[in-house]
């Protein structure tokens, strides 16, 4: 045993006490209380979604041709396929509520402020990323609301001044959606945009790591609370509970709620009736409030706003008295956002 | 020996300024061939993933003139994928009879529709309205101004023909007129809405 020790120590030279001085950051306290550990969960549903969107890359064709009857055979044929997907399914659901928490967490804390205006940008691109992520998964089903979804999406993107024309040439492989557009969707889906996730999230625990993380104190504590705990494996451990917990409830949603499957795609007939995912209901809503430019042009100014946050509540709380700024903002734009949802949701048109 | 040392510092200026410029050449040398280099791939797979333009239109055929009577209106999809709806409206025997309209909602792409009991084409995406001509009247393209594209006919032989874009790859099958459809979406002919045009059900039952 010593002899295989000293071989591996000899190539691998890391000690044990190295090992755990690499890991084992102390963990401010705040973070017991599991609302503040809501950036592991997403986290941890991507390690889902990797291992289960493989499973599926094994069954799944990517041709306007086979994409339909390859995500049926999933379903209906192969077996555990209806779990593997609709598993694949809620765990991005989950994945993209969880961002949304943990975004909506970190503003109403205030997190983002100075230093951390970087980490937060960063975040913003996890949450694009992840958004398009469910937009181009949702479309690779090829079923009829995918189909227009994925089509609206890309001529959404035509009406941006200047590099429209160019991004939806780019995006659809054409002027219209054709039989190279899917392989496009795939490969961003299941090879560009996660890899660009993994860097992300690897950039984004650098950088807490090199920060640390906020530290609060709140009023119930008891006065001789500690101030932080060890990451191993106090911290771990709530990790690993929060992923058992996801785990059942995962296998709960993917039974109770399987995922279904609508008509085929018909390029010629627009349905009645077209929605897309949930978490596109507000874009879609804000696309029939507002005519083609006007509507895409302020989206993307609302997105910027969002990037240069940390930057423009600085200037406010330095210029200003209004040192609450961002929390009536945070809770105007939330409301706005269940409105639109909510109103898509129950509109028929 | 002073005008040693001279000379000394000034070889060692000269070789000091060489070396300078050499290691600065280098540099440029350097960086304009990783630029180059990575720069031209990186627009090779630009323009490898750039599909290529869909070139200039091309005259196909519909159908015959005497086939298609006044108020008729019939689907058309064109070799790229593309559906257009081709009304005949008079009966004078040349191009001026048809209006073909491109079935593509101008907004963001969706298929409109045919709605006879309003007498409009209707997007279901964005609630995007058009009149018979094409013109959008409401909804998001009518605030934009954006009305149904328009294709060129013409009849040749008492054939008509249109002008539309080559061939590309398309996510629909191949061209000609769509004929499986359970009902036609066009002015003139009963609205889609329904499923079935009028009268089917009752030749079925009988």
């Amino acid at each position: 045993m010593r002899i295989v020790r000293r071989w591996f120590g000899e190539r691998l030279p890391i000690s044990g006490r190295q090992f755990r001085e690499l890991t084992n950051e102390p963990v401010p306290y705040h973070l017991k209380r599991w609302w503040f550990a809501l950036g592991g969960t997403p986290a941890y549903l991507f390690v889902v979604q990797i291992f289960t969107g493989i499973l599926l890359a094994f069954y799944y064709e990517a041709s306007p041709s086979t994409a339909y009857q390859s995500v049926e055979f999933i379903t209906n044929e192969v077996s555990f396929g209806w779990y593997v997907r609709s598993v694949h399914k809620w765990a991005a659901t989950l994945m993209i509520v969880a961002v949304i928490l943990h975004q909506i967490r970190v503003f109403f804390t205030g997190a983002y402020r100075r230093p951390r205006e970087i980490n937060w940008m960063i975040g913003m691109c996890l949450l694009i990323c992840t958004l398009l992520t469910g937009f181009t998964g949702y479309s690779l089903v090829f079923e009829q609301l995918s189909f227009w979804g994925a089509t609206v999406g890309a001529n959404i993107s035509d009406t941006v001044p200047l590099v429209g024309g160019f991004m939806k040439r780019m995006m659809l492989a054409g002027d219209s959606y054709n039989q190279a557009t899917l392989s496009r969707f795939f490969v961003l889906h299941a090879a560009i945009l996660p890899v660009m996730i993994t860097l992300l999230v690897a950039v984004h625990i650098t950088v807490i790591r090199l920060q640390g993380v906020t530290e609060f104190r709140f009023k119930d504590e008891e006065s001789g609370a500690p101030k932080t705990f060890n990451f191993f494996p106090d911290h771990l451990y709530t990790e690993l509970m929060i992923g058992l917990v996801l785990m059942i409830l995962l296998s709960a949603l993917a039974t109770i709620f399987p995922a279904t499957l609508g008509e085929p795609a018909n390029p010629l007939q627009t349905p009645d009736i077209i929605k897309p995912e949930w978490f596109f209901y507000v874009a879609f809503r804000w696309l029939k409030l507002f005519s083609g430019t006007a509507a895409v042009l302020s989206m993307g100014f609302i997105v910027f706003v969002m990037f240069a946050w940390p930057f423009i509540d600085g200037w406010v709380r330095k210029h200003t008295r209004f040192q609450e700024f961002s929390v009536y903002v945070g809770i105007l734009a939330a409301l706005a956002i269940i409105v639109m949802t909510v109103w898509e949701a129950v509109a028929r048109h | 020996m002073a005008d040693e040392e001279k000379r000394g510092s000034g070889t060692e200026g000269e070789g000091s300024d060489r070396r300078d410029f050499l290691k600065n050449a280098s540099r440029a040398a350097m960086t304009a061939g990783l630029v180059g280099g990575y720069g031209g791939f990186v627009l090779v797979a630009g323009r490898y993933l750039y599909p290529a333009s869909s070139g200039v239109a091309m005259w196909q055929f519909v159908a015959e003139v005497a086939g298609i009577e006044v108020g008729e209106a019939i689907r058309y999809r064109g070799p790229s994928g593309e559906t257009i709806n081709i009304t005949r409206r008079s009966r004078e025997g040349n191009a001026d009879d048809f209006i073909a309209l491109s079935s593509t909602c101008p907004h963001l792409g969706c298929q409109v529709r045919w709605e006879a009991q309003n007498n409009r084409f209707f997007c279901p995406c964005h609630n995007g309205v058009f009149d018979p001509s094409g013109k959008a009247t409401a909804g998001p393209p009518g605030e934009a101004g954006q009305s149904l594209g328009r294709y060129e006919l013409k009849v040749e032989n008492g054939l008509l023909m249109i002008a539309v874009p080559p061939p590309q790859f398309s996510a629909a099958d191949e061209s000609g007129i769509i004929e499986d459809e359970d009902c036609i979406s066009g002015p003139g002919h009963d609205p889609c809405l329904g499923g079935r045009p009028r009268g089917t059900d009752r030749n079925r039952n009988a």
